[in-house]
């Protein structure tokens, strides 16, 4: 079974971890999931493709770090974050993150807890590639 | 040595992504800013965070050891 917490280049299957997921309890009862993918237009501008740079050791430490917290923070029985480090195109996936609990409002918060920390926390990169140029993305709220 | 890395826009202003310089007995963190920030204003006004041996740090009076690695990042923008 692959890591709960990755950078990779490469794409993901939601379904392959939902499935890691779901192996881990029965006790499960409701999975919330993030995808965040790449939009074709951002402040005003065409974006052709996303170029993602990383910390990497220490992103995935950060990254390691916030879902033990999750899980503490939120009683959640696993959860898993993914994030890709690579030049993407619109439409492609960037991240994914999912919790699992035993009830529904536990997971989405944890989800949306665990997606708002990694854009606060963990050292990663995106510049926009756009007929105009290119330009780092200023970090959104 | 300490190993110097910039990331993102802080390596664009850079222009490298590593560099490294001598170890003093005695140095701390605020030393290399003032060595580096001298040589690359533009490049520091943008850094937000600072970790060393890939832990965040806001003690710049921190002394460094030999072989410290230090990063330089502007605000993330991952996600």
């Amino acid at each position: 079974m692959s890591e709960p917490v990755r950078i990779q280049t490469e794409d993901f299957s939601q379904d392959e971890e939902i499935a890691a997921l779901k192996a881990i309890s029965q006790r499960i009862g409701g999975i919330a999931t993030f995808l965040g993918c790449a939009r074709d237009f951002s402040e005003g501008r065409d974006v052709h493709e996303i170029s993602f740079e990383a910390y990497g050791s220490m992103a995935l430490a950060e990254m390691n770090k916030l879902r033990s917290e999750a899980i503490t923070k939120f009683d959640l029985l696993d959860a898993r974050i993914v994030h890709r480090v690579t030049t993407v195109r619109a439409g492609d996936n960037i991240v994914f993150i999912a919790a699992a609990a035993e009830h529904r409002a536990a997971a989405f918060d944890g989800c949306r807890w665990m997606i708002d920390e990694l854009k606060q926390r963990v050292p990663i990169w995106k510049k926009e590639i756009t007929p105009q140029g290119e330009s780092w993305v200023t970090p959104h709220p | 040595m300490i190993k110097i890395l910039f990331f993102g826009p802080v390596a664009d202003r850079v222009q490298t992504r590593e560099m490294q310089i001598e170890f003093a007995p005695g140095m701390t963190l605020h030393d290399v800013i003032a060595h580096l920030g001298m040589q690359h204003p533009g490049a520091f006004s943008l850094v937000s965070f600072i970790a060393v041996n890939q832990t965040q740090v806001h003690d710049k009076k921190m002394a460094l050891n030999d072989n410290d690695e230090i990063a330089f990042m502007a605000k993330f923008s991952g996600g």
